[in-house]
């Protein structure tokens, strides 16, 4: 069990983490812990969680995924225009935004893996190409309004719990079967650790990648549909929020930003502490762009203290003191 | 008086103790070596002299007073320097800018005074006969072997009164081997006191006056290099009395081919080589530092891009990367030069890295069976005697030989009947490199076809049935049975034969 624990850590940290973050702020904020708004804040994490799915499998591959943002953002347009309001095209719409997200993430993985391109480069270059496609496909208009079916799976409920977050979990579940259970997770982190060695052990590195950054394509894509839901539309710019948070949510979760460690269990964990801490903020009663500047700050310092560097600076800290106890 | 005194110097880590008695005198003029399997504690001893680790008790003197560096950089002013195994250079910079790293020449603005920097090197090398690359050169391009000597230069440069030499040779061809073990004798006789840690007691044998073994973190003995044969020195390390290091040499080779190779060349690092590899046959590699050897490994392991032709069991077959060679039982497979950055996933598990390239011996509809695994890697444990505490210790934390035990069992697990092993006993104990000469000879009498090259000679003399020796990147000589001696592969090593 403690070698569990021990290898687990990072993980446990975050869940830790979050646990703090909460009672904290539910002393600032009255209500805060009440069912509904609980149920809220665990809404708005799923959005980010469920971008951060894909993104875990690029970071512990070695990679990362810029390309998050206006994938997500094609996908909202394209299903709210082809939708047009109402439910009977999504038959075929959902299919072709999901499929579109996908080809895109095995774009990304084709130029990374095959041609050599370095992954900030390759997604960075996609992410702004898409944004320029979308803009000269809607010539910047705002598009139609989503349709019901999307609305009830991004807003409502089965009981007391949220539809979103129904599929959220099944989602985990499938994440956690690729990371722990499968073939594609083992190669994933081996080629995390280190590309040569998976190279020299016959590992499909290829594959991997194209799979890894398709996944990620997709689980973009399909929050960005489900947003359309949220926001009732899909518009210009909604996509960009999940960059930083989706990176952030991976790296709180325990993964290292450098690959071959960390688990979707982790990023759950991260989606939630990122959404509890937008929540505490304004509780403070700080103007927008002051509160931008304190979440910019505490994420860094959340993700620095989740990191392994930071635990080996204070390890080294701790192993000095006990020197000097020593002499 | 003795240069260096330590008495009962101790060391843990956690709940590991490194050194539990270490003691160890040794004055100023002579060679001394330090022998001791891997794990013994050689590394942490001299980590403690120079500075880099701080042990937890003893007592340890320079020159009759209390030396207590608390860093490297206290040791060097105090006149030790250390040359280690694991090398330490920055490969963006040249060669003159790593030796005189964090002390180079400053200008009166502070400036890099690059013409000073230069010509101190070329002094350096001068002075020391040192054959080391162009001052001028970066070090990423430099070979393993130039790079070891930039280490030593490196070491030198501080005009030492201690030099600490840790498996210096291991990386190094024989003529620099040569010039290495002169130099050690000359700076002995000029007053340095030489601290050598070597594998090869031969050479240990050549230069040291005095020997000091380790096992177990404690001092077994220190001897004097021409009242002890190699017998004892091997007992003090293992414990025990070894049967011997080499094998008997039987051959079991047959008539079939396992690897036949037609005009394979790489760029022109490698021409035209005809070979071939029976199956039950030990096949060793020779040749000067850099005349093919490494390309010709890699080539057959899809790493680099080759002409020719090369047939597996009498197909065809084209290999274009790992993936193309690791195909099972009529695969080729391999233990790669560098098992740190090529082997082995040090973060990872010791079972995660044996099954790597197995993955779907043990998968069903993409999903793992923990269980088959297991029993896969349980075979490995028992049949290698691999020493780990359990499956799942990080393959980092393993001793060098375990290590390299583990990167046998992941190449066994293929199933691949073509070996290729590139220097499979660098840095490892004697011990190991026993068992891992017995290894090849089982597996060759079981129908493996292995191909072996050793920065070692003697290895190669004592263990393959055939030596193929490489000049320039052409085949120069194919030696069998009695022709089989470090005489003769050096000498079609590096002259032309001469027509009769």
């Amino acid at each position: 069990m403690s070698r569990v624990l021990a290898r687990h850590r990072a993980i446990l940290l975050a869940y830790l983490g979050m646990i703090v973050l909460l009672v904290i702020t539910s002393f600032f904020s009255e209500g805060f812990l009440a069912g509904s708004h609980l149920r809220t804040m665990v809404m708005l994490s799923a959005f980010i969680g469920i971008v951060a799915l894909g993104q875990t499998f690029v970071i512990i591959g070695g990679g990362i995924d810029l390309s998050v943002p206006w994938v997500l953002n094609c996908a909202a347009v394209l299903v709210t225009l082809m939708a047009n309001g109402s439910d009977g095209p999504l038959l075929y719409a959902i299919p072709i935004a999901l499929a579109g997200g996908a080809l895109v993430g095995a774009i990304n993985g084709f130029g990374i893996a095959l041609f050599g391109v370095p992954p900030i480069i390759m997604t960075l270059a996609v992410n702004v190409i898409l944004q320029g496609g979308i803009l000269v496909y809607t010539g910047g208009a705002p598009t139609a309004s989503a349709p019901p079916l999307i609305q009830y799976l991004a807003v409502g409920r089965i009981g007391p719990v949220p539809v979103i977050v129904i599929l959220w979990m099944l989602l985990a579940v499938l994440a956690t079967l690729l990371l722990s259970k499968s073939a594609f997770g083992r190669y994933l982190y081996a080629q995390g650790t280190s590309a040569t060695v998976a190279e020299f052990s016959g590992v499909p590195t290829l594959r991997v990648t194209v799979l890894a950054y398709t996944l990620s394509g997709l689980t973009a894509a399909l929050a960005g549909i489900l947003l359309t839901g949220y926001t009732a539309q899909a518009y210009l710019g909604m996509g960009d929020p999940y960059l930083f948070t989706s990176i952030a949510a991976v790296a709180i979760g325990g993964a290292s930003i450098l690959g071959g460690s960390g688990h979707y269990i982790g990023t759950i964990a991260g989606a939630l502490v990122l959404t509890i801490l937008t929540g505490l903020l304004p509780a403070l009663n700080l103007s927008n762009g002051a509160l931008l500047i304190v979440y910019g700050v505490v994420i860094l310092v959340t993700v620095s203290l989740a990191s392994e560097a930071l635990s080996d600076f204070f390890s080294i800290i701790a192993r000095s003191i006990g020197r000097k106890r020593d002499a | 008086m003795d240069l260096i005194e330590a008495t009962g110097i101790t060391k843990r880590y956690g709940g590991i103790t490194a050194l539990s008695d270490a003691n160890f005198r040794a004055s100023a003029g002579e060679v001394h070596a330090l022998l001791g399997e891997n794990g013994a504690g050689k590394s942490t001893f001299i980590q403690i002299l120079a500075g880099i680790v701080r042990p937890n008790g003893g007592t340890l003197n320079l020159n009759g007073s209390t030396f207590r560096p608390g860093n490297a950089r206290e040791a060097q002013a105090a006149g030790i320097s250390a040359v280690f195994q694991e090398l330490s250079l920055v490969p963006d910079l040249t060669v003159a800018e790593n030796i005189w790293f964090r002390r180079e020449p400053l200008s009166a603005v502070g400036m890099v005074r690059k013409d000073r920097e230069r010509q101190a090197t070329l002094d350096l090398f001068e002075r020391y006969r040192i054959p080391a690359p162009s001052p001028d050169r970066e070090v990423r391009r430099l070979t393993l072997a130039e790079r070891q000597i930039v280490e030593i230069a490196k070491g030198l440069s501080r005009a030492p009164s201690v030099l600490i030499l840790d498996e210096a040779t291991s990386a190094l061809p024989p003529r620099e081997t040569d010039w290495l073990l002169g130099l050690a004798t000359q700076l002995a006789e000029e007053g340095m006191l030489v601290i050598y840690i070597s594998h090869r007691l031969a050479e240990v044998r050549q230069i040291a006056q005095r020997i000091t073994v380790f096992r177990n973190g404690a001092t077994v003995a220190t001897h004097d290099t021409s009242a002890v044969d190699d017998d004892t020195i091997i007992a003090d390390m293992l414990g025990r009395r070894m049967d011997r290091l080499y094998p008997e040499r039987i051959s079991t080779a047959t008539d079939r081919v396992a690897l036949r190779l037609r005009g394979l060349s790489v760029g022109s690092r490698l021409a035209d080589i005809d070979l071939e590899l029976k199956e039950g046959e030990v096949m060793g590699v020779a040749g000067l530092q850099g005349h093919g050897q490494r390309e010709l490994f890699q080539s057959l392991f899809g790493i680099s891009r080759a002409r020719g032709e090369i047939e597996l069991w009498g197909k065809p077959s084209t290999i274009r990367s790992p993936r193309d060679a690791l195909i099972g039982r009529d695969g080729i497979a391999l233990v790669p030069e560098d098992r740190r950055s090529h082997g082995l996933l040090l973060t990872k598990s010791v079972r995660e890295n044996l099954t790597l390239s197995v993955i779907p011996r043990f998968t069903r509809f993409g999903l793992l069976s923990k269980g088959r695994e297991r029993a896969l890697v349980d075979e490995m444990l028992r049949t290698l005697q691999i020493k780990a505490g359990t499956p799942d210790q990080l393959a980092g934390t393993l001793s060098g030989g375990n290590q390299q035990k583990v990167i046998f069992g992941k190449m066994l697990l293929t199933q691949s009947r073509i070996l290729l092993l590139y220097d499979p006993t660098r840095g490892i104990d004697v011990g190991t490199k026993g068992e891992i000469f017995r290894l090849m000879r089982d597996l060759a009498a079981k129908g493996y076809a292995i191909l072996f090259y050793s920065s070692d000679l003697p290895e190669i003399v004592n263990v393959a049935d055939r030596v193929a020796v490489l000049r320039n990147g052409r085949l120069a000589a194919t030696l069998s049975g009695d022709e089989i001696s470090e005489h003769r592969i050096l000498r079609e090593a590096m002259f032309e034969a001469r027509a009769a």
